[in-house]
Formats: C-alpha cells, structure tokens, sequence
C-alpha cells in the first residue's frame, strides 16, 4: 500500500496565499471548539445546576483564553460561511476569495477584540 | 459507521452547519432583543420542555457536526491504521459521552 511518491514539504519555500491562511485557520479554530466541548458542557451544567455559576470576568488568564476562544468561535463562522458560499460557487472568483479571505480574518479577531474588550 | 462518511458526511458537515449557523443568528438577536437578565431567568427559559428540545437539538448538530470535522482532520494527519481507529474510537466516544451528559442535564433540569 506505501506508495514511493515525490513530495515537496521545504516550509521555507511553500507559499500561504490569505485564503490558505483563512482555510487553515478554519482547521485549527475547529480543532479548539472541539477540545472546548467538555467545559462548554460543564459551564452549561454550572449555570443550571450550581449555586455558584462561573465568572466570566476572572483573571487575566481567563480573559486570554476567553479571547482565543472568542477568536476560534469567530474564525470558525466566518471561514465557514465563506466556505458555504464557495460551495455553492458564489465568490469564487481569485479576488472576490481573497477578500472574503481577509475578512474572515479581521472580522474574527475584530469580534474576538470586542468580546475582550466589553465587560 | 458508514452512515457519517464519504458524501453523506459531507452533507451532514453542510446541514448541521446551517443549522448551527441558524442557532447562531438566533442567538444573536434574541442577546441583542431581551437578553436573560440574569441566571434565575435563564434557569427559567431553560426549564421549559420547549427549550429543552431547542438546547438538545443544539447539542445535536454540534456534536455530529464536531465528529464530521475532527474526523476529516484525523484522516489527514494520522496515517498508521491501528492509531487512526484508536483516535476515531476516542473521539466518538468523547462526543457520544459529552452528548448523554448534556441530555441528562438539560431533561433533568427541565423535569
């Protein structure tokens, strides 16, 4: 089954165009929603369950993770939009997917910001 | 499974994302129009039948839409068999667990 194939993985010379960058990013934003799951459920069961729920406001580690959370929840939306949209072959064009591309990126760290940011 | 792979998971990828995209746009305007004002009144929505079936459907499309992707980038990344099936098996079973706990929450909560 191993099948003797050339490949070409010198990082140096590989090139991330902002879509790959968007598309990865999808990835790994998915990656983290799906390690999140367990305390999301937890957090869930806190708030119905617990006499005293979590605080959101706590310490500056949490307010960091709480923004790479924000991040990947973001990310994950717009990059998946974007995706839906191509699927059914609307901006496709190499500019349009580009600027889809570098709004997914902003948007995301734009509303990951404000979610840092309000209290 | 055949039932989660190949073109059908690919739908269910596509399906549970506009069902979790709907949920999200929900969200949004009901945090933006009358938001809970706090955890009593939460507690109180959530304890409705209705809402408990809004919340476990919720569960539903992410917990089949996180398996659709995790096992595409498991496919990708782990190559030898045995590892890959042990990996898969992992991941289902975290998903599988994750969703009777959140059931157990949301009916116990709402009995």
């Amino acid at each position: 089954m191993t099948i003797e194939r050339p490949t070409f993985l010198n990082f140096a010379r590989l090139r991330f165009p902002v879509g790959s960058v968007a598309s990865i990013g999808h990835r790994i934003s998915g990656v983290l929603l799906f390690l999140t799951l367990p305390f999301a459920v937890w957090a869930l069961e806190r708030s119905l369950r617990s006499e005293r729920p979590l605080d959101l406001n706590g310490g500056p580690l949490a307010r960091l993770a709480f923004f790479v959370l924000a991040w990947a929840a973001a990310h994950h939306l717009f990059a998946g939009i974007r995706h839906l949209l191509s699927d059914a072959n609307i901006g496709s064009s190499l500019q349009a997917s580009r600027a889809s591309a570098w709004a997914a990126l902003i948007g995301a760290v734009a509303v990951a910001s404000a979610v840092l940011v309000l209290p | 499974m055949m039932v989660f792979s190949g073109q059908r998971a690919f739908l269910l990828q596509r399906l549970s994302a506009l069902v979790l995209l709907a949920y999200v746009v929900a969200a949004a305007l009901r945090l933006a129009f009358g938001a809970p004002a706090g955890l009593a009144e939460w507690r109180a929505w959530a304890a409705q039948p209705l809402a408990a079936a809004i919340l476990l459907l919720l569960a539903g499309a992410v917990l089949l839409h996180a398996w659709v992707g995790v096992r595409d980038v498991v496919l990708d990344y782990v190559q030898p068999l045995p590892l890959r099936a042990a990996v898969l098996l992992l991941v289902a079973s975290v998903l599988v667990m994750l969703g009777a706990w959140t059931a157990l929450i949301l009916v116990s909560h709402a009995l």
